[in-house]
């Protein structure tokens, strides 16, 4: 049970002056249970490929399938495939259209067929899901919200329908730090419960070293890395950082700690794990 | 010194299409002078983007005063001396960039203003130059990337010649270089042309390159002070719903362990409180 990303290209515009190849021959396969970052700087085509992933966009050359099934079919499995894939979009004023929060959040899981009840609990646990009080804003327009309240109705609607695969565009662009933290602890419980398949965009690091096992990183339309998070970021720091990427905010620290004498041991990808590092370091408690 | 924005017991409550209210701002009392670099950080909703509205006259009080140069922000004729004063950045590049070469789009908002062609050029000239994007005058700005367009997005405000600009989490779409690039040139704006720099953010590390910081809390400000004097609150800053710089979080946690450490707010605080021999 996987997504593949077969040797997939991809150009905007083509034959145009404006012709732009965002992706050039991109392979990888993600195993439904695994908790993906993708990572690469602002245009290295990120959510281009993302689109691929649940067939809003289809390859000019290579396939994309899920569960072995091709996204570009028009036959039912075709369908069945592409609704297997829910997506957060970069974007959350792009995805939400509905005239209150909770006909927004409504809409998956009733075009799923779900009967009127089993809806309402869908929405009100994907409302608890992203923090967002049901007596407050069940009945408020989405489009009259700040910017982070906005992600978190996005985010919800697409949580609502239970996806086997999860596509998240920069979904803690403009959460704020406790909000954020909250859900993704929300999101890692129903990853191991349901052992989703999630991608998780990001340009913050430091979320994809705390929640990814494996990184894949893009430069130019092309995937340069796809490896252990930790592997990378111990050992790829100068690729990285020339593919305008950095590493998290803990390893900067730690190797500062380690220039000024404090034998630290290891890659510290959290605050927690620094934490640890610092204490053995100093021989004050290693529990 | 007179301040070049202040806000007098200024409420803002929005209605909204079912005729509902929504108090965003309650009462909020400020004071920000020349040169001041602000930061202002508070969870979602907290009214930030609200109160950033006010400053340019984007939105006006419906109760109490905004001042602007001494200007009162609700009297129509102030409307363009205050938008002269007060330029913003937003958090979205694309949404910013309107026209399909850099140096047009640098122009764009001086032909709108009406100022005359010969000053147009060394206008849009100095602007580039101060963002670091002189190369690029003649590029097309979709082909740039994310951190370019928003410094281009920047020297389209500048070219105005405001005393101040806001900037509303102009770094939460950029990839690690593109925020290095923008935080840097913010500070230069602050420290090489006295612009008053008002910065709203979720990113500690950020915030703490301010002179003072603003944390706002369900349409109020909560805490006000130095970094040093925010940042070492830990626990507070916790329950508004907020988290301090790594470093700071850090020596928190150790002090927890039993750990005497001073104040921390940054990477060589952190080092020297750790590693005292060097
Ligand atoms: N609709 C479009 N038409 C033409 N070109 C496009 C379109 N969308 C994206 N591009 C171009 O394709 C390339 C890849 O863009 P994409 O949005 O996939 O990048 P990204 O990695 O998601 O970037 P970011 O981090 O800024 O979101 C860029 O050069 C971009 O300008
Ligand atoms: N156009 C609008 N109509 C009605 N209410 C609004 C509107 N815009 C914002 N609000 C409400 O006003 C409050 C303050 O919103 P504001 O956008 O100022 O928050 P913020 O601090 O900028 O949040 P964020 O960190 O999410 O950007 C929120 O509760 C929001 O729902
Ligand atoms: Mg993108
Ligand atoms: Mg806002």
């Amino acid at each position: 049970m996987s997504i593949e990303v077969d040797h997939i290209s991809y150009t905007y515009m083509a034959h145009t002056s404006l012709e732009n190849k965002a992706l050039e021959d991109v392979s990888f396969r993600v195993d439904k249970g695994e908790f993906v970052a993708l990572i690469g700087h602002t245009g290295s085509g990120k959510s281009t490929l993302a689109e691929h992933l649940n067939g809003l966009l289809h390859p000019d050359e290579g396939c994309v399938r899920v569960d072995g099934v091709d996204l570009k079919g028009k036959d039912r499995a075709a369908k069945e495939a592409r609704g297997k894939v829910g997506m957060v979009f970069q974007y959350p004023e792009h995805q939400l259209f509905a005239e209150t929060i909770y006909e927004d959040i409504a809409f998956g899981p009733r075009n799923q067929g779900k009967s009127p009840e089993e809806v309402d609990a869908a929405v009100r646990s994907a409302m608890a899901f992203v923090d967002l009080d049901y007596d407050v804003f069940a009945s408020r327009s989405p489009f009259q919200l700040s910017g982070g309240q906005m992600r978190r109705v996005a985010i919800a609607g697409v949580v609502a329908m239970e996806p086997d695969y999860l596509i998240m565009d920069e979904p803690s662009a403009g959460l704020d730090p406790v909000s954020r933290d909250n859900i993704f602890s929300q999101l890692m419980k129903i990853f191991h419960k349901r052992q989703m398949g999630v991608i998780l965009i990001t340009h913050s690091m430091e979320e994809a070293a705390q929640y990814a096992d494996r990184l894949l990183v893009m430069s130019g339309g092309k995937l340069h890395l796809d490896g252990p998070a930790r592997d990378i970021f111990t050992h790829d720091r100068e690729t990285l950082e020339k593919l305008s990427m950095d590493v998290p905010e803990s390893v900067k620290l730690a190797d500062e700690l380690r220039q000024q004498g404090l034998s630290l041991k290891g890659t510290p990808l959290t605050e927690a794990e620094l934490i640890r590092a610092i204490e053995r370091a100093k021989g004050w408690k290693a529990c | 010194m007179e301040p070049i924005i202040e806000a007098r017991h200024l409420s803002h409550t929005y209605v909204d299409g079912q005729n509902q209210e929504m108090t965003a701002l309650k009462d909020i009392n400020l004071s920000i002078m020349p040169g001041e670099f602000i930061a202002i950080i508070g969870t979602n909703g907290s009214g930030k983007s609200t109160l950033a509205r006010h400053f340019n006259a984007l939105l006006t009080p419906t109760e109490g005063k905004c001042l602007v140069g001494g200007l009162d922000t609700s009297v129509e004729a102030n409307l363009w001396p205050v938008r002269q004063t007060v330029g913003m950045v937003f958090q979205n590049p694309d949404n910013q960039i309107v026209a399909a070469i850099v140096e047009e789009d640098v122009a764009f908002g001086l032909e709108n203003i009406g100022v005359p062609g010969p000053e147009i050029r060394p206008r849009v000239e100095a602007a580039l130059e101060t963002v670091g994007m002189t190369a690029y005058a003649k590029h097309a700005p979709h082909r740039l990337s994310g951190g370019q367009k928003q410094r281009i997005a920047i020297a389209g405000v500048l070219a105005l010649e405001p005393k101040c600009i806001v900037f509303d989490e102009p770094t939460a779409m950029l990839d690690p270089k593109g925020r290095k690039d923008i935080v840097e040139t913010v500070l230069k704006l602050n420290k090489e042309k006295q612009i008053t720099i008002i910065y709203i953010t979720h990113k500690m590390e950020e915030a703490i390159l301010a002179d003072r910081i603003i944390a706002m809390n369900q349409g109020h400000i909560e805490m006000e002070g130095t970094p040093k004097e925010v940042f070492t609150q830990v626990d507070r800053i916790r329950k508004l719903g907020l988290e301090c710089p790594l470093a700071a979080e850090v020596a928190n946690a150790l002090q927890k362990g039993g750990h005497k450490l001073p104040p921390i707010l940054t990477h060589e605080e952190l080092c020297q409180a750790l590693c005292p021999s060097k």
